[in-house]
């Protein structure tokens, strides 16, 4: 089944300019192992597969965002890699560390949150981390305060979980990834049911921890505008196959060469341009004109012609996709293909 | 990942921690142990200062015997109950489980490390019901005889031990089932109902001596009271008792391991 939507994988790891419209700052290639790696990893329940002979690589000191649907195999695929499921077939590497086999060397450098963080709602978050701080080892105590302060709940911090919103007991959750000062985060759906506030400052902590800390943060989500916004770097699921994986730019690159044209005249350059030889398609849209060129250099010319007919052109540039964009292609090709 | 005795430390009194915080389950152990106790010498006093020349004064040594049947083989053991399936499931309930496993942390030492925590608990609640039960033996004694020191000692010790166990065994088994509310149920109903009713079936003979209350009857010191006893070398008590101690638990501990987290 997967190896159909292997035809659909870009492929293409090197890190870009990505996520240049978001600002973020182009993070450091790292030459280490990669943070994680598969290789043919496959998940069966009964007869049912959850995940089908995925490989990845995760590059080190990156948002990575690891996008599907709901029941895509998203979280299936994290339990695996924390050894908390064994996988059917396939292996894993984390931080270079193979998992199961050494699983416990691994996640000691691994903070994760699956599927939602939970805690003791009678105890304060402080006294939350005081517990989670116990089964880490003796050196994290030290770190409850900074941490707290790092994911801005200090001043909360004395107050019992039981009161916290879900924003805060995401962020709490991050707090308790951190106590051990991990070089890998893997956050499963951390945006979920959080208002546009709250996504803000998830995302904001995301970033500062990749390009302020150095650290690799693994970001599964259906969000598909949160990744986008977020990750450097991500992967597509769908139904337990990765179908596409490379950085955010590479994802969303208009593979078609198509451009998008607006003028004072919609109508006159559509009929300018119809019987134009360097025009393959044309089509009118949303008030501008998306065409694809014989070849994308020609660009300059199709604007001279428009000028010199007269009209005022306002905008030329290549079309851009969304990654839901994207998204809703990849995933909407495999389902007329099945 | 090895677990040195600085961490091991940390764990037994991060899980006291958040045993000892949870309010609610403390204040029904505690009421567990002490209304009974309350009301039952409460209602010894009335009689007594009603009608002397027929009741005796509430306290003395026959009202020690009494006290230890409540906090040992009794209502002491319920709460022990409540508190080890609450130390046994409490993460499981919370999901904090999950969180507690992708530490890397052995699961046999996040289960270790929840029987000393309990266990404390568990001792400090039955020695606050033990403090109360004393004060009334010898406040409303009359002139009636008072246990001594050494028996103050032994039954100490008897309650810590009978009620450890129940706490353990309770820790195992809500390990085992990861329900809290289904082992309570379930442990509370052969306590007081199933386990006291199988010691006084005679049918069963020396079968009976592998009862963790006949057990407990047979060890408990100072004056005999209602519940039978059932002669037994004290090899056979103390291998039954380790018995009880080890088998549940090592299932819950089994179980743990294996569980899907």
């Amino acid at each position: 089944m997967c190896a159909a939507r292997a035809a659909l994988t870009v492929i293409g790891m090197e890190i870009t300019e990505a996520n240049q419209l978001e600002g973020h700052r182009r993070p450091a290639v790292d030459h280490r192992e990669p943070a994680v790696e598969t290789y043919g990893l496959t998940k069966r329940f009964g007869d049912r597969i959850a995940v089908d002979d995925v490989s990845l690589v995760v590059p080190r000191g990156v948002a990575y965002g690891f996008l599907g649907h709901n029941g895509a195999g998203k979280t299936t695929l994290i339990r695996v890699l924390l050894g908390l499921t064994r996988a059917s077939a396939g292996r894993a590497s984390v931080l270079g560390l193979p998992v199961p086999a050494q699983r416990a060397r691994a996640l000691a450098r691994v903070g994760a949150i699956v599927e939602e963080p939970s805690f003791y709602p009678h105890l304060t978050g402080y006294e939350n981390l005081k517990v989670a701080a116990a089964v880490r080892g003796p050196e994290t105590r030290a770190r409850i305060e900074p941490v707290l302060e790092r994911v801005g709940l200090d001043k909360r911090s004395r107050d019992r979980v039981g009161t916290y919103s879900l924003g805060m007991r995401q962020r709490l959750g991050v707090a308790r990834c951190l106590l051990s000062d991990p070089e890998l985060l893997i956050l499963d759906e951390p945006m979920n049911g959080l208002d546009p506030g709250g996504m803000l400052d998830v995302r904001r902590m995301i970033r500062a921890l990749v390009e302020d800390e150095g650290r690799t943060v693994f970001v599964s989500s259906h969000l598909l505008d949160e990744v986008e916004k977020t990750c450097d770097v991500a992967a597509i699921i769908d139904g337990g196959c990765v179908i596409a994986q490379g950085s955010i730019e590479e994802l969303v690159a208009d593979d078609g060469g198509e451009l998008v044209i607006e003028c004072d005249d919609t109508a006159r350059a559509l009929a300018l341009l119809a019987g134009d030889p360097t025009v393959r398609e044309l089509r009118a849209e949303h008030g501008a004109l998306r065409m694809k060129l014989l070849a994308r250099d020609q660009a300059g010319e199709v604007n001279s012609r428009l000028v010199a007919a007269g009209l005022v052109v306002t905008r030329l540039e290549p079309a851009r996709r969304s990654l839901e964009d994207r998204f809703l292609e990849m995933t909407t090709r495999l389902e007329v293909a099945a | 990942m090895t677990l040195d005795p600085t961490v091991a430390r940390q764990m037994i009194s991060a899980d006291l921690l958040r045993l000892r915080k949870k309010r609610g389950m403390i204040a029904l152990a505690l009421a567990v142990v002490l209304v009974p106790l309350v009301i039952a010498t409460g209602y010894d006093v009335v009689r007594h200062a009603s009608d002397p020349a027929h009741y005796a004064p509430a306290g003395g040594l026959n009202n020690f015997g009494r006290l230890l049947d409540l906090l040992g083989i009794f209502m002491g053991p319920v709460a022990a109950i409540l508190i080890g399936a609450e130390a046994g499931a409490g993460d499981l309930a919370a999901g904090v489980f999950r969180d507690n496993v992708l530490t890397g942390r052995s699961r046999t030492a996040l289960f270790l490390a929840r029987i000393p925590a309990a266990v404390a608990v568990t001792l400090t609640v039955t020695a606050i019901a033990f403090a109360l039960g004393i004060g009334t033996t010898f406040g409303f004694a009359g002139g009636l005889p008072t246990p001594d020191a050494t028996l103050i000692l032994q039954s100490l010790a008897w309650l810590a031990l009978a009620n450890s166990v129940v706490c353990v065994i309770a820790i195992g088994v809500s390990s085992l089932t990861g329900s809290r509310a289904g082992t309570i149920t379930a442990l509370i109903g052969w306590e007081l109902v199933l386990s006291p009713l199988l010691v006084q079936a005679v049918s069963l003979g020396s079968l009976r001596r592998g009862l963790l209350d006949a057990v407990l009857a047979f060890l408990k010191p100072g004056p005999a009271s209602g519940a039978p006893v059932i002669p037994m070398p004290v090899a056979v008590a103390v291998v039954v008792t380790i018995a009880w101690l080890l088998i549940l638990p090592a299932l819950g501990a089994r179980r743990m391991r294996t569980r899907d987290a």
